[in-house]
């Protein structure tokens, strides 16, 4: 199922949580939205998942505004999505089977189907024979199978991670991002991931909206956001990433005037040393690194450009027509 | 000897009938007005239907009746015994006043227990679609039931205690017999016999209730 948000604002007193976003989700896609803590995605997630009434501003799934539904409306077309959140938020008076059951039961649906479409939830997040299994017996990354199994019980045509990772260890998390993107094919999904995890948004999804102070600030594919990010506030969850990550080496701390990026083939080209034949240009890397996206690798190179600022232009103007992004530090 | 002995049992079983039907009574009464407080109640305490007028008026009464000292609280509901019960004196007369006593306080315990409820479990029922009776039936209540039980036990031994009181006006059970063979005939023996006794009946109620809760959670 498509999303679209059209001018959605949210106020809580003066606070503008959400302020004027737009966005079209596409179906069957990961569609990521990432910002920093306080930056609205919660408050987003809310209005679109209908959890929360925008103050203006509209909310349609495919062609079926939503955000205006009555109470009882509200409750059926809740059943159609499937929701998971960092905490998990599973029942602790019901065993797995049960917290699986619990979407179904709702919608008053047979015993012996329930029984059969718990088997097969429990077989598809990988926990066949855990059923009877206490909540609290189960490991964070155990939860969250559970909470995915029960999001995906009714059959849902989207759905909403919130946060879903942020609770878990590097490992588990790829694992579950795994997982969701399988079940994502599987069974054609909008998924909907909200976090302040670059790693996620690189591991998982194919586009991406960055949210600061309730705006939209950059939105697009997800490996066209990573080689040329425009936004400040991207350049910063990107540079948070190549940090943490051990993918780019940094041999000096000084230095690094430029920042290159290569896009998938051209992190094969000696695109470097034909530019410095060329144009008698003197390279001085600082670091440099590749990193797997989703369906490409890109590569990152901080450099200094000698030995004069006008050979340095000429290399840089040369590295941009061979299709290299290159970000000047002011 | 015989005779105490059978004022004593008398007296007893006076008492856990008093207290038995108004322990059933007063949650009758007061477990759907915890309930209603703590679901009008605000969004940040886990409220699934914010209504705060109607709170604050709810809480309002529940505050005033607890603030009733218990024996007032009996005199001014005798006559609703007499007009119920056909009269006001006797174990059956004292069932009433003892459950409406009892019912706010039942009120706010339950509200206790519904609100210790992790809202994050009540929200994704919610974007479940599950509808607000569903939440209260399939996810408030169970969650809660180990701390409901704690709660009930609490009232039940609370109404042990109130129907002692209840005896000193004419409502019988082991409070009135320790009152008058004990204090009034000057038979110290039936008032350590009725002291006794309560004690006995207080701690077997904890037990059972501890373990009862304990059992829930060891479950989960």
């Amino acid at each position: 199922m498509e999303i679209k948000l059209r001018n959605l604002k949210r106020n809580y007193g003066s606070l503008h949580a959400v302020d004027g976003v737009s966005l079209d989700i596409p179906s069957n896609t990961v569609y990521g939205i990432i910002g920093r803590s306080g930056a609205g995605k919660s408050t987003l997630v809310r209005l679109v998942s209908m959890l929360e009434k925008p103050d203006t501003g509209e909310v349609y799934y495919d062609d079926k505004r939503v955000d205006n539904l009555s109470k009882e409306e509200l409750m059926q077309e809740r059943r159609k999505i499937g929701m998971i959140f960092q905490n998990f938020n599973l029942f602790s008076s019901r065993n797995a089977e049960d917290n699986i059951a619990y979407p179904m039961e709702i919608c008053r649906m047979d015993k012996d189907h329930i029984k059969r479409r718990t088997e097969e939830l429990l077989a598809l997040v990988g926990l066949e024979g855990r059923g009877k299994a206490p909540i609290s017996t189960l490991s964070g990354g155990q939860k969250q199978r559970v909470a995915i199994a029960r999001a995906l019980a009714v059959n849902p045509s989207i759905l909403f991670c919130d946060e879903a990772t942020s609770a878990l260890d590097p490992q588990t998390t790829r694992a579950i991002l795994a997982l969701i993107k399988e079940i994502q094919k599987k069974m054609n999904l909008t998924v909907v991931m909200i976090t302040h995890q670059m790693e996620v948004v690189r591991d998982a999804c194919d586009r991406v909206a960055v949210l600061d102070s309730g705006h939209v600030v950059e939105e697009g594919l997800v490996s066209d956001i990573f080689s040329s990010p425009k936004s400040s506030v991207t350049k910063d969850f990107l540079s948070s990433l190549t940090n943490v990550q051990e993918s780019v080496v940094r041999w000096s701390k000084e230095g690094g005037h430029y920042t290159l990026r290569f896009r998938g083939t051209k992190t094969d080209e000696p695109i470097i040393s034909t530019v410095s034949k060329a144009t008698g240009a003197i390279f001085n890397i600082r670091a440099a690194g590749v990193q797997n996206l989703e369906n490409e690798e890109l590569g990152i190179m901080i450099t200094d450009i000698g030995p004069d600022a006008e050979t340095a232009a000429r290399a840089v103007a040369l590295l941009r027509e061979n299709g290299v992004t290159v970000e000047e530090d002011a | 000897m015989q005779t105490m002995i059978n004022l004593v049992l008398q007296s007893t079983w006076q008492t856990v009938v008093m207290v038995f039907l108004s322990t059933i009574f007063s949650l009758i009464l007061g477990f759907p007005i915890g309930v209603l407080l703590h679901v009008t109640g605000s969004e940040e305490h886990g409220g699934i239907i914010p209504h705060p007028v109607f709170c604050s008026i709810i809480s309002r009464i529940v505050n005033i009746l607890r603030s009733f000292p218990f024996l007032i609280l009996m005199i001014v509901l005798m006559p609703l015994s007499r007009l119920i019960i056909g009269t006001s004196i006797g174990t059956m007369a004292t069932v009433i006043p003892l459950s409406i006593a009892a019912a706010p306080f039942v009120a706010r315990v339950i509200e206790t227990s519904l609100k210790e409820v992790d809202p994050g479990v009540v929200q994704a029922a919610k974007a479940m679609g599950s509808s607000n009776w569903q939440i209260i039936r399939k996810v408030l209540i169970p969650e809660a039931l180990p701390s409901l039980v704690s709660g009930v036990t609490l009232t039940i031994i609370n109404l042990i205690g109130y129907s002692a009181m209840a005896g000193a006006i004419g409502g019988g059970g082991l409070g009135d017999l320790a009152i008058r063979y004990g204090y009034q005939r000057f038979r110290p023996s039936y008032m350590v016999a009725a002291v006794i006794i309560i004690i006995v009946m207080v701690e077997l109620i904890q037990f059972v209730g501890d373990r009862i809760s304990a059992r829930l959670l060891a479950k989960r």
